[in-house]
């Protein structure tokens, strides 16, 4: 094995070795860096707790915003008597608010495929259900954007949530 | 007392050994059995977890049921605890089980669907737009060829997006581009199964010459479940650069600076992450032939990628500065902006990670000018890379691995492997409160 670095031998070197004592470059670690490997540790220590604290809280949040999706869902289904599988849930990613909307079809068929009511959702989760406070219908095959919304009904109808 | 003590030692070491290779036996069963439950159902089909791709394994698709995330997450959690356990029972397991464990786990990977990512189909979609459409991958998108049958399986989030990787992993990807889609994901798998095989050689060649056991350090890296699952699993090009990574290493331990040095610019080339190694191993061996070899290597792929892509295919600089402001939801900056009660990261917060990162790289580069073994400061800058970064992929917490296994420092390979616990941790989320 030739992991140990080249002979001295060449003009650098010999240039280097000019260099007072402290900033000259070492084969092998000083006796004394012992100190600095331990406040390394307790540096290394400390951030690793920081990022277990980190995300063990990252955790904890997603599982409370899983919690309140579901409640989404579930008040979803309950307000429109539709069992569906699959009913689209947006987070407010603009403000960062716990209002979400709640997308799905108005009929059975294909996610999407059909008219789409929206309803908007605030509030605590109560057993189970949030609040339902108005909403929209979207034409088939329709993302929720603002141009797509018709028959605003409820606060959205007064926030001119439908163009 | 000195003799019974003497005659005690060795056979409660025995004692120890007869249970430890069972439990070693155990623990890599579990990591077949997770392995296998994940590949069988993924090659069900496309799911939340498995990417829209061409049927390549649909002959396993009648075994397994369709991949969750429950699923998938209780597998993972089997795999970690296999690994755990296998890596503190490294000791006992013989080189010939060791082999044929990373044997079996590359076959069933190799064998199943693309797992959990997009990439692979990207890599595909930028050699066919250079092959068969005759476009720039460095000025155009996969959404230029939204006609090629590839795109369907591009994701979303990278359809207008040129590609940030290396010239030469481009140029190494359009022999690709002639093979069809199927084809060419079959090279694809099959590259980075060689690039795989390369990283793990090299791994226990690099471990034997440094005096540590090269099983113990070949398992580590080889079972290592973001290795398995993520990286192999979807085929990622990572794997690549991590061999000539390795490569690189081995080459210095064998002395030969300015092939080493040419390898670490050929391995950026394929990917720049790697050139983080090269201050390191300069300031270390202070060997003129170094900087020629990295210099010719340098000036070799420039013209080689100006020739071929022009000047977008050399500004990789541009690419990273690109990709660098990405965020995503698994990264520890966002976690740290969470605690902190923030919505998320903010321009002025990259800036603070790329100051806390000059930081930290100044420091290990005077550790090294100081005598600090340059492998475990290479792997440190490696992992400060990924965990300061906003965009943290699982294949991305792999790059320091290889060069923690072989590292002087064995807080590097705890601190990598703390941060891979981490990583699969934040995943578990569904498993606690699943949406539906």
């Amino acid at each position: 094995m030739s992991d140990a670095p080249n002979s001295p031998a060449n003009a650098l070197e010999r240039r280097l070795e000019r260099l007072p004592e402290s900033l000259r470059p070492r084969e092998r670690e000083a006796r004394g860096s012992g100190r600095l490997s331990r406040v390394e540790t307790i540096v290394l220590l400390a951030v690793g707790l920081l990022l277990a604290i980190a995300t063990v809280n990252d955790v904890v949040l997603d599982t409370h915003v899983n919690h309140r999706l579901n409640a989404d869902l579930r008040t979803w289904r309950a307000y429109t008597g539709h069992h569906y599988k699959n009913v689209a849930t947006e987070q407010d990613v603009i403000h960062y608010t716990t209002t979400d909307v709640v997308c799905g079809n108005t009929t059975p068929g294909p996610p999407k495929q059909r008219i789409q009511l929206c309803l908007q959702m605030t509030g605590p989760v109560v057993h189970g259900y949030r609040a339902a406070r108005g909403g929209w219908y979207l034409p088939p095959r329709a993302e929720d954007l603002h141009r797509y919304r018709y028959g605003c009904f409820g606060p959205p109808k007064a926030q001119g949530r439908c163009p | 007392v000195n003799v019974a003590a003497s005659q005690e030692l060795p056979l409660a070491r025995t004692r120890s050994t007869q249970w430890a290779v069972p439990l070693a036996a155990a623990c890599a069963l579990l990591l077949v059995a997770a392995t296998a439950e994940i590949v069988l159902d993924g090659a069900v089909g496309h799911s939340i977890l498995i990417p829209k791709q061409p049927q390549i394994a649909g002959w396993l698709s009648g075994i397994g049921e369709r991949l969750g995330y429950r699923v998938f997450l209780i597998a993972l959690i089997a795999f970690t605890a296999g690994y755990a356990g296998l890596v503190a029972l490294a000791r006992v397991v013989s080189k010939r089980w060791a082999i044929a464990l990373i044997v079996v786990l590359h076959a069933f990977v190799f064998v199943g669907p693309i797992l959990l990512s997009t990439d692979v189909f990207s890599y595909i979609a930028y050699a066919r737009m250079g092959v068969q459409h005759g476009l720039n991958p460095y000025t155009h998108g996969p959404i230029a060829i939204s006609h090629d049958p590839i795109y369907h399986y591009v994701g979303t989030d990278w359809k207008k997006v040129a590609t940030a990787y290396g010239p030469l992993y481009t140029l190494i990807s359009y022999p690709f581009g002639l093979l069809g889609v199927t084809g060419a994901l079959w090279g694809m798998k099959v590259l980075a199964m060689i690039a795989s095989a390369g990283t793990l050689a090299l791994t226990w060649r690099c471990a034997r010459l440094r005096g540590r056991d090269p099983v113990a350090a070949t398992l580590i890296v080889a079972a290592n479940p973001l290795y398995v699952i993520y990286a192999l699993g979807g085929a990622h090009n990572d794997l690549l650069m991590m061999s000539m990574m390795m490569g690189a290493v081995a080459l210095t331990f064998a002395g030969r600076d300015a092939p080493a040095a040419a390898l670490v610019v050929a391995g950026a080339l394929v990917k720049a992450t790697v050139a983080a190694l090269l201050p390191f191993m300069l300031l270390a061996r202070r060997s003129a032939g170094q900087v020629l070899g990295a210099l010719g290597a340098l000036a070799l792929g420039a013209l080689v990628a100006y020739a071929v892509f022009g000047s977008d295919g050399v500004n990789i600089v541009a690419a990273l500065n690109r990709d660098a402001a990405f965020v995503s939801t698994d990264s520890f900056p966002t976690e740290i902006a969470h605690l902190l009660g923030k919505p998320g990261v903010f321009p002025i917060d990259h800036d603070l990670l790329k100051a806390g990162l000059i930081v930290i790289v100044v420091h290990l580069l005077w550790r090294t000018w100081r005598g600090y073994d340059w492998v475990a400061a290479s792997g440190w800058a490696l992992l400060a890379i990924s965990v300061t970064s906003t965009w943290l992929l699982a294949w991305y917490i792999l790059w320091p691995l290889p060069l923690a296994v072989i590292a002087r420092d064995r807080r590097l390979l705890v601190a990598t492997l703390a941060i891979q616990a981490l990583f699969i941790v934040h995943q578990m989320t569904p498993l606690l409160v699943p949406v539906g």
